[in-house]
């Protein structure tokens, strides 16, 4: 501020340099308050974007397209044995699920393909462009998804439209005759 | 001014106040067009005043938000707030538009008011984010699914969008963390932001004066030599001396606002406030579709698969807006007048069209997996397995046969008039197109049945 600043007062040097000091430092202070509460409040609200979910266990699906609460709980879907080779067949199970400050068993939906008699897949009920549901008409063998027409084989591979990746599969194991799913996978 | 009035005058002074603002000169061409500014405002305060009641009686958690808006419809003069506070929701979007609009269209933005411009092009962008979190917030079946759509658009964006995926929904998963979190966003964060803005935007309105309508010849001679500060505040001067005083223009905006307001009423009272079944993430048969002020980019999104889709996301979402936001010192020049900016013009004109285009386009589509094309008479088995195929493949998504189906590849309803059997599989196979998927997956069977189908169809 130069000494002809006709908003400031007219002083001498002194009372000038003064009142710059201070107007300075009051500036200064306003700027650690800010910085002070600001950070913390930026950091908390901003939390989840860089701190990545520290409830979930390590091996749950990387991508977040699908909306599906995840669970790394063992949870049997049915009998492999009961399913049709070849025909999904949608199942919505009771899984354990953490969602936020929520711990609960949340119906989880999965579609199950068994393939043989001693092997299925389940998939998650996602189209893997944007999350829309997937539906398997009755009778079809695909899953058609009713936002950019996206469609999937039994296979869960892309026959068209835009979805960048296959259908999101869950882990399985056959356990005594049942179809048990684990983590959602992000890659076949 | 009575007794009471002077009482209070006496001891807050505001009467020269609200004389300086209400008797100050405007440019006398100011007219109908120059309501839309007032309009939004209007529709931004039923906005802030129905929203404010709305909270009292709302829980954002997912167990209790659809239960605590079936509660507000319940109580006497919810349904009503509600209806208000949605239906003056899509009016304020529209409005806002256009108002941005004719700001541009009238050369408004220019010198000395561009800064009054990125304001305002903020505020378009915060109450298109007003529109996108108070969506989800009665946790019906499409809010629900308008978010996981829309969470998901942001968090394609490249190198970055895992994080903002993460910080729109509060995590990776879709759930209780999205919902406070949308609605801290929707009444604190954004009201905040917006009141700031607002008032600013305003502020700049009232100092600088409304902008006059842009003349075809100038109100006076140009005198030369005098720079662009003084050539403004001579022409400025001239547009107030020939104006009329601010009350006169507020005669139009009280109109304005009365319409608004009973075309508000009529329609919360009419249709009201939309509200689906509760939000279920296991239905597989719900078709989402956003409201229609996202139609057009919902739409827009057909038109990018795979790999090029961060692309239009950081195209659309990024650059689009920074343009938005920076027109003033990209559209330059003194010229205000419309006819005299024809490139301007052809370029409002082609956004205008493909806005109004693409949100035709997505209120018409035919959602994919919904549409079955029926079998006709005389069909052999083979044709009807066949029309099985291409019902559950997908086809009708882009294809038409009789009417049924999308638009984006071309109608077979003659297609075996049309091309040989070779050709279409060769297209089914190995597309020369590169909109149309190869359907190399479907087995020999399959391949040969829908074939058989398509080149029955003459």
């Amino acid at each position: 501020m130069s000494e002809n600043d006709p908003t400031g007062p007219v002083a001498a040097g002194g009372e000038l340099s003064r009142r710059r000091f201070v107007l300075r430092s009051l500036a200064t202070l306003g700027g650690a308050i800010a910085a002070a509460l600001g950070l913390p409040v930026l950091a908390f609200g901003s939390a989840h974007a860089w701190q990545w979910t520290e409830e979930a266990p390590a091996e749950l699906i990387e991508t977040s397209v699908p909306p599906t609460l995840q669970s790394d709980a063992q949870t049997p879907v049915g009998k492999l044995l009961d399913f049709e080779v070849g025909i999904p067949r949608y199942v919505v199970v009771d899984r354990p699920v953490v969602d936020g400050w929520v711990r609960a068993d949340a119906p989880i939906g999965v579609y199950v393909v068994r393939k043989s008699d001693t092997e299925a897949v389940v998939f998650d009920p996602h189209c893997t462009h944007l999350g829309c549901p997937l539906a398997a008409t009755p009778g079809s063998n695909a899953f058609v998804c009713p936002c950019h027409g996206g469609s999937f084989d039994t296979n869960g591979d892309v026959t068209s439209g835009p979805p960048p990746h296959p259908m999101f599969r869950y882990e399985v194991r056959i356990d005594g005759g049942d179809v048990v799913i684990g983590a959602l996978q992000s890659e076949v | 001014m009575g007794r009471i009035g002077r009482w209070f005058d006496e001891r807050l002074q505001l009467s020269s106040l609200f004389s300086s603002f209400v008797d100050r000169k405007v440019p006398g061409n100011i007219g109908w067009f120059q309501t839309l500014g007032s309009a939004t405002l209007f529709l931004l305060v039923v906005q802030i005043v129905t929203g404010i009641a709305l909270t009292l009686s709302y829980a954002p958690t997912p167990s209790d938000a659809y239960q605590s808006v079936l509660y507000i419809d319940s109580t006497p003069f919810g349904a009503l707030v509600r209806g208000i506070h949605h239906w003056s929701a899509g009016l304020l979007v529209l409005f806002i538009g256009l108002h941005t609009l004719r700001v541009f269209i009238w050369g408004a933005h220019r010198y000395p008011r561009e800064l009054t411009w990125v304001i305002g092009a903020l505020l378009f962008l915060i109450v298109l984010g007003f529109a996108f979190t108070g969506y989800l917030l009665p946790w019906d079946q499409k809010a629900y699914w308008a978010t996981v759509v829309g969470t998901n658009i942001a968090g394609a964006a490249p190198f970055i969008g895992d994080s903002v995926l993460a910080l729109l929904r509060g995590g990776e998963q879709l759930g209780a963390t999205t919902l406070a979190r949308f609605y801290g966003i929707h009444v604190w964060v954004l009201p905040a932001s917006l009141l700031i803005l607002v008032g600013i935007h305003l502020f700049a309105v009232i100092r600088q004066g409304i902008a006059a309508s842009p003349r075809r010849k100038p109100i006076v001679a140009p005198a030369p030599g005098l720079s662009r500060r003084e050539a403004y505040e001579r022409e400025y001067a001239a547009e107030k001396t020939a104006g009329k005083p601010f009350w006169h223009a507020l005669i139009k905006d009280g109109i304005v606002a009365v319409i608004l307001l009973v075309v508000i009423f009529a329609l919360a009272l009419g249709p009201g406030a939309p509200l689906d079944a509760r939000a279920d993430p296991n239905s597989t048969n719900f078709v989402p579709r956003p409201e229609w002020y996202f139609l057009d980019l919902f739409q827009l999104l057909w038109y990018f698969t795979g790999d090029q889709e961060p692309l239009l996301i950081f195209l659309v979402f990024t650059v689009a807006a920074a343009i938005f936001v920076l027109v003033p010192f990209l559209d330059r020049g003194s010229a205000r007048h419309p006819l005299r900016r024809p490139f301007a013009m052809a370029f409002t004109g082609a956004v205008v069209l493909g806005v109004v285009g693409l949100t035709y386009l997505g209120a018409t589509a035919t959602p994919a997996g919904q549409v079955n094309v029926p079998a006709t008479a005389g069909m052999t088995s083979t044709q009807l397995s066949g029309l099985g195929v291409y019902n559950s493949s997908g086809c009708t998504s882009c294809h038409q046969i009789h009417g049924l189906g999308g638009h984006t590849g071309p109608d077979l309803s003659k297609a075996g008039f049309r091309w040989e059997a070779a050709d279409i599989k060769q297209q089914l196979v190995t597309p020369k197109d590169a909109k149309m998927p190869s359907y190399s997956g479907l087995s020999g069977q399959q391949l040969s049945d829908l074939l058989e189908y398509l080149t029955g169809l003459k």
